[in-house]
């Protein structure tokens, strides 16, 4: 009796948190009139907003912006922290204790103090209108570093000074002996930088004004709000659902990697 | 390190970085003068920009001009105020709204036209001596050419007013509060209202009060801005109140909708709405889409009821502008002079139904048969004589946001006394005043 | 002798260290100066300048300060993160700690009920904003619809002014609670077993266990709970301007999306960069605040 109670408060958390997303993906196939109601399937099965959402917006333009900038800002964090993240765990240097306090004090300034001078900086820089201005501000993750540190710290130094002693260099140990033995946490850096990139939207709206370089995310809030939809509910959950089925789709195979992910950085917090 | 050593430092790191502006790009191709115009981004006036200007070709065989919509982007303001701060303006625009004026006037974005030897009379044959002071910028020189103007009216169903009894269009704010207590009503029975005196978009958007406020201010104050000449505050407070009060007493008897309508298109050509206040380019949109029955007409904007006078009106200005980026100013006034020639003027009434900013059009046989063709647009050219744009100050879209504001406040949620409401803006426009004085 | 060529190899040694150390670290300090440094120093010179990019920069004091002051939509984008935070925190919290206890019974399916709430955690702040605005609609929405349905009245969620930054925090707890359920389980499952059977051992009931054992061993997560949400309430930009646009009467006006309109639609870079100051200040005073509180909680 109490397991079934148990059960049936589980389910209930169940059918909150996921049935929206389940409602969501049938509405978009559902007619417009029908979408209020609150009937489980549709009389009918339509394609219309689909049909609305890739007319009026450059779907797949928009897919290739958010992947291109999304895999090149986790790229270029996962090299270019993990160097940091290594110098600062393995390598004896006058100086690091202050660079290490200098990173723990970048993750306190809030963004929005930086929000508007950095804007001003890429508008200088020329960037705007551009993936540039996308990736280049977040090449770097004061979090990865504090991730990866952590993690390189716990490999045995004996392992890198046996490579040293085989003549390796730093860089090579770093990605033949480190990488190999900290993919855990280079699964998690990798993933928060590519779910946060891919998800950020409030930076896109700001430097890109041009419909060809939009990301997926800013695409669709601009449908949403603008007038593209023509006020209609069905477009607008279709180009939502577009933009969550990649991320979804992933969390599917890997939802254990993604819950490990974001536990680590909630820690971190 | 003082601060000016500090300032030194970031001046350093700034050229350090560099701007990398491409140069304008006037290029001469093939010896021909190259001109960039900008027009407003919709088909009607592309297609009536293009036309134009392959005539105006046809006649200067020495310059090619380029005609380009507006990129798109937010709004056409913050599109060119991009284009100015990257210095990629065109050669000359017409479709800037006065309110920017100033704005491009401070950054040096633009030509002054009063160096024009023809200038004066050109003005002259457009507007009367009387309204000349708000085109002019506060150095003194005019930097606009008035284009068009879209006065903002309103359009009844002659048909649903007669039925309520009403052979003329209501006038005062007590024959309009008089015909919606006729009008309004729940015709299928359902419980819900689904017949209204008017709509309008509720939510706090600048520029949308230039249909209701802005518009019932002009015409209650007897036609006057935000700003005297001078460029100091003037809010008419009591007209400011009366408009408030009669937009609360209309929200507050439901004869307005509290309704953000995104969807399902017009209501006014469903005949859901007696009213709807707007500019004359919705002519063009009716033709095409309303059913052949509804019966419409266009009057003045009501007024209060101890109203003297003509009525005013907000009229949405679109003047032409050179940009200073220009390297043939001469060629490009060449251009802008025939854009308001009477030909010209003719076509732009003739295909958008936009009135042109020109006196005596009325009287000029020149453009009777058009309105013989159209005959409301008669009452939208005998309304732009009496039409007020927006003060040519800075920061006026903050100012108007404020008003926006207290209007949502007072009239359509009635949280607020309309007093309290004109007290409370002019208290924003005052602190915005003086934080950029 | 031996001794020496030790030494003075091992030096050598830390020498190569030492250079590869500034190497490997330079790239992430040269971008760190470029896209924090220098921003960070601008925003102290901007915040005392009007600037729209247009015209050149001009110096004016303390007036961005001045006008903050008397600028009543920077109070109210305070009191509305205010009123966001006060219903979000402890509804995240509660609602939270419930599904960890839930989840925390030996039980079936664990892992799949646990994907299942985390699932909001992942997706896009911008699909949960759109879907809201559905389900929170007046007249078509939803949870509206279900109300009826059941015999009820229709909330206006968004409409009204007083229940709008409400109706944004119930979504916010809704796609983030997901992630402190996670925690909150994981902090459950680390707490020894013998301090229960200390504690019971001391003749204290259930209630009583839970409230001097659970919970104080639960205070890092929570900790991190009211950092995080406190951090997130001052960023909220999404979903104001997709589903209300600040308003009605701007009830849901946050910081950010104030700082936005400033900047981009009225062109106040000068402003806007004072506004994101002292908004940094408050977060930084709050936060500093809440962990002084939270944590001294613990040992009372």
């Amino acid at each position: 009796m109490r397991r079934l109670g148990l059960y049936l408060l589980l389910g209930i958390g169940l059918v909150g948190f996921a049935y929206p997303f389940v409602w969501m993906g049938i509405a978009t196939f559902t007619p417009e009139a029908e979408i209020p109601e609150l009937t489980l399937l549709p009389s009918r099965w339509t394609l219309e907003h689909y049909r609305l959402v890739f007319e009026r917006i450059p779907v797949w333009r928009g897919l290739l912006n958010s992947l291109v900038v999304a895999l090149a800002v986790t790229a270029s964090v996962l090299v270019f922290t993990s160097m940091a993240a290594y110098a600062l765990a393995k390598l004896h240097w006058r100086g690091r204790e202050t660079v290490f306090s200098l990173i723990l004090f970048t993750l306190m300034i809030p963004f929005l103090l930086l929000l508007i001078p950095l804007y001003t900086l890429v508008v200088r820089l020329g960037w705007t209108d551009s993936l540039l201005g996308l990736i280049v501000p977040f090449m770097m993750n004061a979090t990865g570093v504090l991730i990866l540190r952590q993690s390189f710290l716990t490999i045995p130094r004996d392992l890198i000074d046996a490579a040293r002693m085989d003549g390796c260099g730093e860089l090579r140990i770093l990605f033949t002996i480190v990488w190999p033995l900290s993919v855990p946490a280079l699964v998690t850096v990798g993933l928060l930088t590519f779910i946060g990139s891919w998800n950020e939207v409030l930076w896109p709206i700001i430097v890109v004004r041009e419909v060809q370089w939009m990301t997926l995310p800013q695409l669709v809030a601009l449908f949403a709000v603008g007038g593209g939809a023509e006020g209609q509910l069905g477009p607008q959950l279709a180009a939502a659902f577009l933009l969550a089925l990649p991320i979804v789709l992933a969390y599917l195979f890997f939802q254990r990697y993604f819950i490990q992910s974001f536990a680590t950085s909630g820690l971190k917090g | 390190m003082g601060s000016r050593g500090l300032l030194g430092v970031l001046a350093g790191v700034l050229l350090l970085m560099g701007c990398h502006r491409p140069a304008s790009m006037s290029i001469a191709e093939s010896g021909k003068t190259r001109l960039v115009y900008w027009t407003a981004p919709n088909p009607d006036e592309l297609a009536l920009a293009r036309e134009l200007v392959a005539e105006w070709m046809a006649a200067n065989p020495d310059v090619e001009v380029v005609v380009q919509p507006i990129p798109a982007g937010q709004s056409s303001e913050e599109v060119l105020l991009a284009a100015v701060a990257a210095g990629t303006t065109p050669d000359l625009c017409s479709n800037i709204w006065p309110g920017i004026v100033e704005d491009f006037v401070e950054a040096g974005a633009l030509v002054p036209l009063d160096q024009f030897p023809d200038f004066d009379s050109l003005l002259d044959a457009r507007i009367p001596e009387t309204v000349r002071a708000s085109f002019r910028s506060r150095d003194g020189h005019f930097y606009q050419l008035p284009w068009k103007t879209n006065p903002v009216m309103m359009f009844y169903n002659v048909q649903l007013l007669r039925e309520a009894g009403l052979e003329q269009p209501p006038r005062t704010y007590g024959e309009y509060l008089e015909a919606a207590r006729r009008i309004v009503a729940d015709t299928d029975g359902d419980g819900l209202l689904d017949r209204w005196m008017g709509y309008r978009d509720i939510r706090p958007i600048w520029w949308q009060r230039y249909f209701d406020y802005y518009a019932f201010y002009i015409a209650a104050s007897g036609g006057r801005t935000l700003f005297d000449r001078q460029g100091n505050l003037a809010i008419d407070t009591m007209a400011s109140n009366r408009v408030f009060a009669f937009f609360a007493r209309l929200y507050a008897m439901g004869a307005f909708p509290k309704a953000v309508w995104t969807s399902g298109g017009s209501r006014f050509i469903q005949e859901q709405l007696a009213t709807d206040f707007t500019g004359p380019w919705h002519l063009i949109w009716l033709e095409k889409n309303a059913p052949p029955d509804l019966t419409y007409d266009v009057a003045p904007i009501p007024v209060p009821d101890d109203h003297e006078g003509p009525v005013y009106t907000y009229g949405d200005y679109k003047n032409i502008v050179i940009f200073s980026t220009t390297q043939h100013p001469e060629v490009a006034w060449r251009l802008a002079r025939f854009l308001v020639s009477r030909k010209a003027d003719r076509r732009l009434l003739e295909r958008t139904r936009q009135i042109p900013v020109r006196r005596g059009l009325l009287d000029d046989p020149y453009f009777a048969p058009v309105f013989e063709r159209y005959p409301i647009l008669r009452h939208f050219a005998a309304q732009a004589a009496y039409t007020r744009s927006v003060d040519s100050v800075p920061d006026l879209k903050e100012i108007l946001d404020a008003l926006a504001q207290e209007f949502e406040a007072a009239a359509v949620y009635g949280v607020r006394s309309p007093a309290e409401a004109t007290r409370r803006a002019l208290r924003r426009i005052q602190m915005i005043l003086d934080w950029n004085a | 002798m031996p001794e020496r060529v030790t030494k003075n190899r091992r030096w050598r040694v830390r020498l190569r260290e030492a250079q590869q150390g500034y190497v490997l670290v330079a790239p992430y300090l040269l971008h760190l100066s470029v896209f924090f440094g220098y921003p960070l120093l601008f925003a102290f010179v901007l915040m005392f300048h009007r600037w729209d990019i247009v015209t050149p920069m001009e110096f004016v004091g303390l007036k961005n300060f001045w006008r903050l002051m008397r600028d009543d939509l920077f109070f109210r984008a305070l009191l509305n993160t205010g009123i966001f935070l006060t219903i979000h925190i402890p509804l995240q919290i509660v609602v939270a700690l419930f599904f960890a206890e839930l989840l925390n019974r030996p039980l079936k399916g664990r892992g799949f009920f646990r994907a299942a709430y985390f699932m909001p955690v992942v997706v896009s702040g911008v699909v949960i904003t759109i879907l809201f605005q559905q389900l929170f609609a007046f007249d078509t929405g939803l949870i509206n619809r279900m109300l009826q349905a059941l015999g009820g009245e229709p909330v206006p969620w968004l409409v009204s002014p007083a229940l709008a930054m409400p109706s944004i925090a119930i979504m916010a707890t809704w796609k983030n609670v997901g992630l402190y359920i996670v925690l909150f389980l994981a902090g459950l499952q680390h707490i020894p077993r013998h301090l229960y059977e200390a504690a019971e051992l001391d003749g204290a009931n259930a209630w009583q266990r839970w409230w001097h054992v659970t919970l104080p061993m639960l205070n890092p997560t929570m900790v991190t709970v009211v950092v995080l949400s406190t951090i997130g309430g001052f960023s909220l930009f999404i979903e104001p301007y997709i589903l209300t646009g600040g308003g009605p009467l701007n009830a849901t006006l946050s910081a950010v999306l104030y700082i936005y309109n400033q900047a981009f639609y009225f062109n106040h870079m000068g402003y806007a960069a004072a506004l994101g100051f002292c908004f940094a200040i408050v977060i930084f005073l709050v936060v500093l605040l809440q962990r002084r509180f939270v944590e001294t909680d613990t040992w009372s």
